[in-house]
């Protein structure tokens, strides 16, 4: 497994569903063994794939290259850099922890773990891919899983959260699809003279053609790659899938859904459009930091209007997300000394790992109230802290990582975020840092009309939270209580390819 | 096979022939207009209600025009033209196949064709024979299937909307 | 004699087409199959069909093995070359998977229906008449082939004679039929008036030659494309599509969807191919393209008749009118392979339309299936279905994925290269139309998915498991497969369209 341990994380678990597909649907206990062990093995390989990365180089590692549909120039190309290292970590840990953590689904359940399963393959796949078409069908592949565990598994609007994220996401990869077909045309592989979706020929401006140098068209293919990120992160305007998918999905899904798949859209940006098209992201660093902040802000606020848990930790990914973009946006700012912007995008990225364990544990938490109460009125609760000891600790631990408290990763990375925006953007750095006070309102608000004061009565039955449960969220605490001490684990493995990425953008 | 020019005629070139044409459509148009006009001009012009009733062979008309016609005239009317249509091949056919039989391999070629199409015709013919379009007299056995009204797809939307929403 | 200067057919013409000749034998042993049994054992004439085309298909593919360069036959009428060899495996697979399906189909084989057998030659003889359209190079084959797939489909799409609805649509197959075909038959006597040819070739010299007018060669190509629109149905001559898919029996429908359209596109692009753009010198034929400027015509085709396919099928209820519309839309995806009558877009449209018949089918058979159950095709009856039959189900979401475009399906190949084929010559606003189409396309196939899936059957509702007879499963694989593998590993059939249309342009 050495040589190829991208792809047998990749396909593991597709694998893994195959098996499940012949196992007959009344065996539930041996389908949850199976899938689970499915997403141990990668889990391993991905322990693995961080040992032996090597940190001190921006170059593509654990690479495999092979043709796969000539007449296309197509190619099966895997491999990881510094910045896709970190993902690959948080997808294995989260889709072990969420299929742990869906031990109580009890319909359908082959179906679910066969999805579960693919859905995972798809996000190694973009996660690693680094030839654009794979990557676009690795990106694609995750939707119909994404689709039917929603739309089967979910809560009671469950039909009009499927369609809607569907649809919302396939109009971004659209226009994907488009701006992917255009560097195709326009690419030129320097040994053979053909096309090429080979991504690092793409980054390769000298083999852009004279049509793809000029500077209209490398806006608007910008534009049309960053609205099909931007759907996915979500950055608003394009975000109001995201409540609504949240809100209906079951526990794990979203969990998945807002600690990996919100990744996949800056990690689109950053490994696609940035490279590729570095002067567009040059002139699109305002405009970005601007939309981050509008992110910030408008989630934060929204955040605070909610009284369902569930959707009030949905908007916090959508203010969360914001550091990201403004880190990102940050970073491209020409003529900004290297620390600024090493900050910048170090912290942006650190928060894209950050924001994955940190609301998993918030999503697990709301998971385990909603499985006793059956719902996750704001209001329809008080003084749980009494009922369920154990589990309050766990879930305020979470939300104090989410407001970003000193001590935990969460404000390691933000702070990061903003010392690397304040010398770029001034302004935008201190209007969004609003963001953080309003952060801190809602969820200390949350905590304490949940937690805290008179003890509803209707209540007095519930048991705490079991085994099983903890063993989700105690890995996920451990790591968010390590990184906010020492985050140097991670920061270490993306330093130096980001600090590449940085010259090619704004050096 | 290109050039298409009768023998002897000028070529006045593709919009020269469609001016022929043109001109002969005219003509046409002109001859029936001038047949009514004159008409119209010299005939006297006095209705009667008895004069404007429909006319039918003396007969007074009872009932519509719109009457179901028995479908078994069309259907021997199409046997007789298919059959008819076969006789109208085979008398060329006839015609050159004394010609072309001492030729050496198109002889056989060309009879073996028509014996093809000899075949299948006759196929046809053993086709309505054995399914009963020959006889006149038929049992009445068709009737119209328990099929479900068509739902009216406007009215089904809008229900639809109201429960979904 | 002049008479042996005539191209006078050989029998050696029939070594170049024997599938050909072997389906028009099969029908005619099927059809005297049925008369032996009376027409009470339509089992004769199932064994006899299915053994047809699969000898049938076996030959094509040892013609496409056997490779070779293209032959004229009868008498100039014909051509069997690289694109026709690629139709014919294109038209067996649609014809036998119907036939095959058709067994297990209540609306064919049900208590109350009469002439069963009838269904299976008429499918034979179909499948051969629409061979020989993807191989006519002379305006008279090009007509007579076209009615001859015209004169079955009709008899089929009214296949239930007691049915009223299907009386309906096979009426208004033949009326519309009928009026489309005299408008193509006038513009192909002008096009006669124009050039004095009746071959393709010949028409195409004769456009090179003589001064054409701009304007009457518009007005010829227009009235022509209006027959072949109508077999496509492309916008505006699609109006009996969604009638006569939803009137005729199911299988019917399923057949009509994908080998009559196909069909057409074959012979469109034959036709339009040879006459207006091919040839041993690339640059004479821009200027007929431009005189009548073809691109703008077939891009705005193409955009309304995707755009409208899709717009309306959002509002259908019922299950087959709405793969009705969305056939469509996929035409106006296919007729943006044809903006410039490139190499590169025509092999898309073969691509395309090789992927479009495996998931059409598919889709419709599904369809069927299901039919034989619920005795409906109403969306508000899929209720549920897909956890009573979640193999029929699967397959269902598959194929419709497929036909919405997500990878790792086929649909989505087909789609990236007609995509990549429009884009490399600059129609973006094209492109662009088109990949917001699909997004389109996905709420109202998943609506399908939907009701299968998400929505709970209502209260009381029957929640048996669904018995599946072991052809459907077969048939169904059969195609399933195709559709998920192409999706990821397209390369071969690429290849396989790429050198058909090649052969194209080097044969003639």
């Amino acid at each position: 497994m050495g040589e190829h341990i991208l792809s047998w994380m990749t396909f593991f678990p597709v694998i893994g569903a195959a098996v499940i597909a012949f196992i007959p649907s009344e065996r539930k206990e041996i389908i949850k063994t199976v899938a689970a062990a499915a997403a141990a093995i990668p889990l391993v390989l991905a322990v693995q794939l961080y040992i032996g990365f090597d940190r001190g180089t921006s170059a593509f590692q654990f690479v495999e290259h092979y043709t796969w549909i000539k007449s296309f120039h197509i190619e099966y190309f895997m491999g990881v850099d510094g910045l896709s290292v970190p993902m690959m970590l948080l997808t294995a840990l989260l889709s072990f922890i969420c299929i742990i953590a869906s031990w109580r689904i009890d319909k359908a359940v082959k179906g679910y773990f066969a999805l579960f399963l693919i859905l995972e393959t798809g996000m190694f796949g973009v996660f690693s891919a680094l030839d654009f078409f794979l990557f676009y069908v690795f990106w694609e592949v995750m939707l119909l899983p994404m689709y039917f565990l929603i739309g089967i598994w979910g809560g009671p609007r469950r039909e009009y959260a499927a369609i809607k994220f569907f649809l919302y996401t396939l109009a971004g990869s659209v226009l994907m699809l488009l701006a992917m077909i255009a560097f195709y045309l326009n690419v030129s592989d320097p040994v053979t003279g053909g096309h090429t979706f080979n991504m690092l020929h793409m980054f390769n401006q000298a083999n852009h053609s004279e049509w793809l140098q000029l500077t209209n068209v490398r806006h608007l293919i910008w534009l049309g790659l960053f609205i099909g990120f931007a759907i996915k992160v979500p950055i608003v305007p394009f975000h109001t899938w995201l409540p609504d998918a949240h809100v209906e999905a079951p526990t794990a899904v979203s969990v998945i859904l807002a600690g990996v798949l919100l990744k996949m859209g800056t990690y689109g940006i950053l490994r696609i459009s940035y490279p590729m098209l570095p002067d567009a992201a040059q002139w699109f660093a305002y405009p970005m930091v601007i939309l981050g902040a509008i992110n910030i802000l408008y989630g934060a606020f929204c955040a605070m209007a909610q009284t369902d848990m569930k959707k009030l930790v949905a908007y916090s990914s959508v203010s969360h997300m914001g550091y990201v973009l403004l880190g990102m946006g940050a970073m491209c700012k020409v003529g900004v000394d290297l620390q600024s912007a090493q900050a910048a995008i170090n912290g942006a990225v650190f928060q894209m790992f950050n924001h994955g364990t940190i609301t998993a544990m918030m999503f697990l938490g709301v998971g385990v109230i909603y499985d006793r109460a059956h719902h996750r009125e704001i209001n329809g609760f008080g003084g749980l802290g009494m009922q369920m000891p154990v589990y309050t600790s766990f879930f305020s631990f979470a939300l104090f990582a989410a407001l970003g408290l000193p001590g935990l990763s969460g404000f390691i990375s933000e702070a990061m975020i903003f010392m690397g925006t304040f010398p770029a953007y001034r302004t935008v750095a201190m209007v969004s840092a609003l963001g953080i006070v309003i952060g801190a309102a809602y969820v200390l608000w949350m905590l304490q009309r949940v937690f805290l004061g008179p003890k509803n009565d209707k209540y007095d039955s519930l048991p705490d939270i079991n085994a099983r449960e903890m063993f989700t969220l105690v890995p996920i605490g451990i790591i968010v209580l390590l990184l906010g001490v020492y985050p140097m684990p991670v920061l270490n493995l993306m330093k130096v390819s980001l600090t590449n990425l940085i010259k090619v953008v704004a050096g | 096979m290109d050039t298409m020019l009768p023998m002897g005629s000028v070529d006045v070139g593709m919009n020269g022939h469609f001016a022929t044409v043109l001109i002969f459509v005219l003509i046409g148009f002109f001859f029936a207009a001038v047949a009514l006009i004159v008409a119209k001009l010299l005939r006297p012009h006095d209705p009667n209600p008895t004069k404007l009733t429909t006319y039918e062979c003396g007969e007074e008309t009872r009932g519509s025009s719109w009457i179901r016609f028995n479908v078994r005239f069309y259907l021997v009317a199409l046997f007789f033209i298919v059959f008819d249509v076969e006789v109208i091949f085979l008398y060329p056919w006839a015609v050159v196949f004394k010609h072309l039989l001492p030729l050496p391999e198109l002889g056989v070629l060309v009879f073996w064709e028509m014996v093809i199409f000899l075949v299948i015709l006759s196929l046809g013919l053993a086709y309505i024979w054995v399914k009963g379009d020959l006889d006149w007299v038929k049992k009445l056995v068709d009737r119209a299937e328990d099929e479900p009204p068509r739902r009216n797809p406007l009215l089904k939307s809008v229900t639809n909307e109201e429960g979904s929403q | 004699m002049e008479l042996l200067n005539l191209n006078i057919p050989s029998w050696s013409d029939l070594a170049y087409w024997r599938p050909e000749a072997i389906l028009c034998g099969t029908f005619l042993a099927a059809l005297l199959g049925d008369l032996i049994g009376r027409g009470r054992r339509p089992a004769i004439s199932f064994v006899i069909s299915v053994f047809g085309l699969i000898t049938a298909g076996a030959y094509s593919v040892a013609a496409v093995l056997h490779g070779g360069a293209a032959h004229t036959i009868m008498g100039d009428l014909i051509i069997v070359d690289g694109m026709a060899a690629f139709f014919r495996l294109l038209f067996i697979l649609a014809g036998l998977a119907t036939v095959l399906f058709s067994w297990t189909a209540e609306e064919i084989m049900g208590r109350k229906r009469e002439n069963k057998a009838e269904f299976f030659y008429l499918t034979v003889l179909m499948t051969a008449a629409m061979m020989v359209m993807a191989e006519a190079r002379d305006l008279l084959m090009l007509f007579l082939s076209m009615e001859a797939v015209g004169l079955v489909s009709y008899v089929m799409a009214g296949y239930m004679r007691t049915s009223l609805r299907s009386t309906e649509a096979s009426l208004k197959y033949v009326i519309f039929g009928a009026v489309s075909s005299g408008i193509m038959l006038y513009g192909l006597s002008l096009l006669y008036g124009m050039t004095g040819a009746m071959t393709f070739d010949g028409i195409r010299a004769g456009l090179l030659a003589g001064e054409v007018n701009g304007l009457s060669l518009l007005i010829t190509v227009i009235l022509i494309l209006a027959g072949m629109s109508y077999k496509i149905a492309a916008v505006p001559f699609h109006f009996w599509c969604p009638d006569v898919y939803e009137g005729a029996p199911t299988p019917v429908a399923a057949i009509f969807s994908v080998g009559p359209k196909a069909a057409g596109f074959a012979l469109m692009i034959r036709f339009f191919y040879t006459t207006l753009a091919a040839g041993a010198d690339p640059s004479a034929s821009a200027p007929l393209i431009e005189l009548i400027n073809w691109p703008l015509l077939m891009a705005v085709i193409a955009a309304v008749t995707m755009t409208y396919g899709n717009l309306v099928a959002l509002r259908q209820l019922n299950v087959k009118r709405m793969l009705a519309y969305s056939s469509i839309s996929h035409v106006g995806y296919l007729l943006m392979g044809f903006v410039l009558l490139t190499d590169a877009g025509l092999a898309a449209i073969l691509f395309y339309l090789a992927v479009y018949t495996l998931m059409n089918l598919g889709a419709f058979f599904v369809v069927v299936a299901l039919n034989n159950h619920i005795k409906s095709e109403e969306l508000d009856d899929y209720a549920g279905i897909g956890f009573r039959a979640p193999w029929l189900g699967t397959m269902m979401v598959i194929f419709l994925a497929s036909l919405t475009g997500v990878p790792p399906f086929a649909g989505f190949a087909g789609k990236f290269y007609v995509f990549t084929a429009v884009m490399d010559r600059q129609w973006f606003w094209l492109a662009i139309l088109a990949a917001l189409n699909s997004v389109v396309g996905l709420y109202y196939y998943f609506r399908v998915v939907k009701a299968m899936f998400l929505t709970r059957p209502a209260e009381g509702a029957d929640t048996t498991p669904l018995k599946i007879h072991w052809l459907q499963y077969t048939v169904l694989a059969v195609l399933a497969v195709p559709t998920l593998v192409l999706g990821f590993w397209f390369g071969p059939l690429k290849v396989l369209a790429d050198q058909a249309i090649g052969l194209l342009s080097t044969g003639m």
